[in-house]
């Protein structure tokens, strides 16, 4: 049998719709890297994100499990230097340690389709400057200063990205997948102005005053708990930090003229108060020792409270790792304001997908019993029921080539879709049985007139919702203007050949 | 035989038609007229045209899970209510076993305050893996809700606009524009009566319904205006044909997600709540407004 070409360009859309989809990776045995520290023996080794792992050294890795499995056997008290081979996809490495491996590693995704927040779990957090508006330079600047202070701070697999609105108004989206971060909200929420003040007189502020900030070692970490009247416990932490030669000179300069304290004599009559976006974090007594002397490395403390000792434990490193990050990343010149702030459980997410396959298979069935009775005809049921998979399925190869995320909205727009386009292939069935006494491609071409009119009301409806709310429901807007698009250029024009050789049968 | 009970129902479908399609168009209309006092008279009482939910008005959406079925949810809603007096409270249910699998609180509050009641009450802590938490601020949902008009508004312009380009006449242009216009107003009236609360996605569901339901429109328009053959009244039989089916079918791909699979995010059952309404009152809309007016129209221009 001969086909046409309409019906050739449908074929090939959806054999390159499953090469975009990828289902095969269901099969694939391994891991994959979900991140890598730059500064790592890992990354020192030549691993990068994205490799999968497939042995390491005798084990075979299959599963995220033979990988912890694995690991947690080969550093079994382990001090002195191991030789590790990992094997990967790529080739192997071979990498020389003493302690666990610090990259981050996660099973291989099972197809190249990337669901939302809604359905996978995660975190988005939506944050506008107040009372500014920025340029573009500027909101890339933000949008690097925001991603410095996550990869600092340790958190990996975020996406952070301007938007713009209807009004023009710039937001900042961070969306994390899987797990919530405790401090999201500080992270980017923050302005992140650190001052060091003695009395109203500014010693230094973060950023530009600090050249170092000591973030490991035996001098930065947890240096004293206690227990409070209420019982609470509560725990200092305290880190060095290196001042600007600039910065000491202005400390000494402030602390010369400084007299002895009353109460205590060891210590200066101001103490150094630490400020963040404003706020008294903590007050330093200032050594007698120290007053006029230029000092360049000096020590910053806090604290953190808890409930038991290891809550204030916790608490007390929570709040020196947030510290440290906002010292090394310095301030933004305008305040924050977060807007929205979702965090979604993986769990429910799990029970959406399940939910929305089982509905795209009612929807299925409904359809193609509605048009088994209306035309009792079993190829034309078939037929349709045909395009409509294949117009989802091309939506969905489209939505995995382009990376984009397809969250509940976007699969209503693949669901609503399937809808029009059933509706489309009723109005080319119907015109091309009717009138028999006009040839069946003039028919074929009239249904098409009506098809494309309603193609361009659905893209003409659809197209504010590009912009409109932050872009938030563009899912929505783009996977219904793709499956139709994918409806009127490839699988319509293939439906009606389709027709046409039943008819002609 | 089967051309003669063809002939038949058309020579009937006619005599009826012809004397009774301009009274047909009153039904709709006082239809459409009711649904606009109706949401007419909700904006002069509560100032909206529709009650928004927290995502357009500002506030806390929690979703608590409910896997093992501890929750006391009934005692939940009421202790929450004690608190919370603008709270609302609704159940996402297992469609075999009917039994909730997860809770959705909403109020105004902020989400801290909210949390820590309902950990008070469940007796355990609420983390990321055991529940949801969505927290949208005043400020943005207010230009959220704006923008989601306004995209509304645009939308129906520019579907108006592809209407007139399409067919070129006054006449059976505005009749489909009528049309939509009451596929807008009849689904807002009926959300208006049973209290929903309207979700950022639920208008987006408005926007979707002006480009979904125009087509039998344009259908119907196209075969009654656009071609010659037969008579008017048996090309809009045709379509009527063609038409309804096009509605069943639709319908059939929204009205499961609404009633069959209940487990599903809220935004999205309400995207099918508004599709499913929108398209029945598109069956009224096309199958008596609009198709009374272009018959109406045939007839005064002569067109046979």
């Amino acid at each position: 049998m001969k086909l046409n070409w309409k019906i050739w360009v449908l074929i090939i859309a959806l054999v390159v719709s499953v090469l975009f989809i990828a289902p095969w990776s269901v099969f694939e045995k391994g891991v994959v890297i979900k991140s890598i520290d730059k500064n790592s023996t890992e990354s020192f080794s030549g691993l990068k994100s994205g490799m999968i792992i497939t042995g390491i050294n005798t084990y075979t890795i299959n599963n995220l499990e033979d990988y912890s499995v694995a690991v947690s056997e080969i550093f079994s008290n382990t001090t002195s230097q191991l030789k590790v081979t990992v094997k990967t996809k790529d080739g192997s490495f071979i990498l020389l340690m003493n302690q666990p491996f610090k990259m981050v590693v996660g099973a291989i995704p099972s197809s190249k389709i990337k669901t939302g927040l809604d359905l996978s779990g995660g975190a988005r957090a939506l944050v506008r400057p107040v009372n500014v508006t920025l340029s573009d330079s500027e909101m890339a600047d933000l949008v690097s200063v925001t991603s410095e202070r996550f990869n600092i701070y340790g958190l990996k697999d975020i996406t952070i990205k301007p938007v713009k609105d209807l009004q023009g108004i710039n937001y900042l989206l961070i969306e994390i997948a899987g797990a919530t971060p405790t401090d999201l909200e500080d992270l980017v929420g923050q302005q992140g102005k650190f001052e060091g003040k003695i009395g109203n007189q500014t010693v230094f502020v973060g950023g530009k005053d600090i050249s170092h900030v000591e973030r490991s070692g035996q001098q930065a970490g947890i240096e004293s708990c206690q227990t409070a009247q209420d019982n609470s416990e509560y725990c200092r932490f305290s880190f060095p930090i290196t001042l600007t030669e600039e910065a000491a000179k202005r400390q000494a300069d402030i602390t010369s003229k400084l007299g002895i304290s009353q109460e205590d004599p060891q210590y200066l009559s101001e103490k150094l108060d630490l400020y963040i976006d404003g706020n008294l974090m903590d007050s330093l007594f200032i050594s007698k020792d120290l007053k006029g002397q230029v000092t360049t490395k000096i020590s910053i403390s806090g604290s953190g409270a808890g409930a038991t000792r290891n809550d204030a434990i916790v608490a007390a490193e929570q709040s020196m790792k947030k510290l440290q990050t906002v010292l090394i990343t310095g301030s933004l010149p305008y305040k924050l304001e977060i807007v929205k702030l979702d965090t979604i459980s993986p769990n429910l997410g799990k029970e959406f997908t399940k939910n929305l396959i089982i509905l795209a298979l009612t929807v299925f069935a409904i359809i193609s019993i509605v048009l088994f009775i209306k035309y009792r005809k079993l190829k034309i049921t078939a037929a349709v029921v045909l395009t409509m998979f294949s117009e989802a399925f091309i939506t969905l190869g489209i939505a995995a080539l382009i990376n984009w995320n397809l969250d509940a909205a976007s699969i209503a727009g693949i669901i609503a879709g399937m809808g029009t386009g059933v509706n489309d292939q009723i109005v080319i069935i119907d015109e091309s049985v009717s009138n028999a006494h006009i040839s069946l491609k003039e028919r074929i071409k009239r249904a098409f007139f009506i098809i494309i009119g309603a193609f361009f009301t659905i893209i003409a409806a659809m197209i504010p919702l590009f912009w409109a709310g932050a872009g938030m429901l563009k899912g929505f807007a783009l996977t219904t203007i793709l499956s139709v698009m994918a409806g009127i250029l490839i699988t319509r024009p293939a439906f009606a050949e389709i027709l046409k050789k039943i008819q002609g049968d | 035989m089967e051309q003669k009970t063809e002939f038949k129902k058309e020579h009937n479908e006619k005599s009826w038609f012809d004397k009774y399609y301009k009274l047909m168009l009153i039904i709709p209309l006082i239809i459409i007229l009711l649904s606009m006092l109706y949401v007419y008279n909700f904006y002069s009482q509560t100032g909206e045209i529709f009650k928004r939910d927290v995502s357009l008005s500002g506030g806390t959406t929690i979703t608590l899970q409910n896997e093992q079925g501890n929750i006391d949810i009934g005692g939940l809603e009421k202790q929450l209510l004690v608190e919370y007096t603008d709270l609302s409270f609704r159940k996402l249910t297992d469609i075999r076993t009917g039994e909730a699998i997860a809770v959705i609180i909403e109020s105004s509050s902020q989400p801290e305050p909210l949390r820590k009641s309902i950990e008070e009450i469940v007796g355990y802590n609420l983390d990321d893996k055991n529940s949801s938490t969505e927290f949208t601020g005043s400020g943005l949902s207010d230009n959220f809700y704006r923008q989601l008009m306004l995209a509304l508004a645009m939308s129906f312009v520019l579907m108006s606009i592809v209407i007139f380009i399409l067919f070129r006449t006054m006449i059976p242009s505005l009749a489909i524009i009528l049309a939509a216009f009451g596929d807008i107003v009849i689904p807002l009236a009926i959300v208006d009566y049973f209290g929903i609360k309207l979700s950022a996605a639920g208008i987006a569901a408005f926007l979707m319904l002006i480009g979904y339901c125009v087509d039998t429109n344009i259908l119907l328009t196209t075969r009654a205006i656009k071609t010659r053959e037969g008579k008017v009244n048996s090309r809009i039989s045709g379509a009527f044909r063609t038409g309804i089916i096009m509605n069943i079918s639709a319908l059939c791909a929204v009205l499961p997600a609404f009633f069959l699979i209940t487990g599903l995010p809220d935004s999205f059952r309400q995207i099918f709540l508004i599709l499913a309404l929108g398209l029945t009152a598109d069956i009224l809309n096309t199958w008596l407004t609009n198709v009374s007016i272009i018959k109406w129209y045939c007839d005064k221009k002569g067109i046979e």
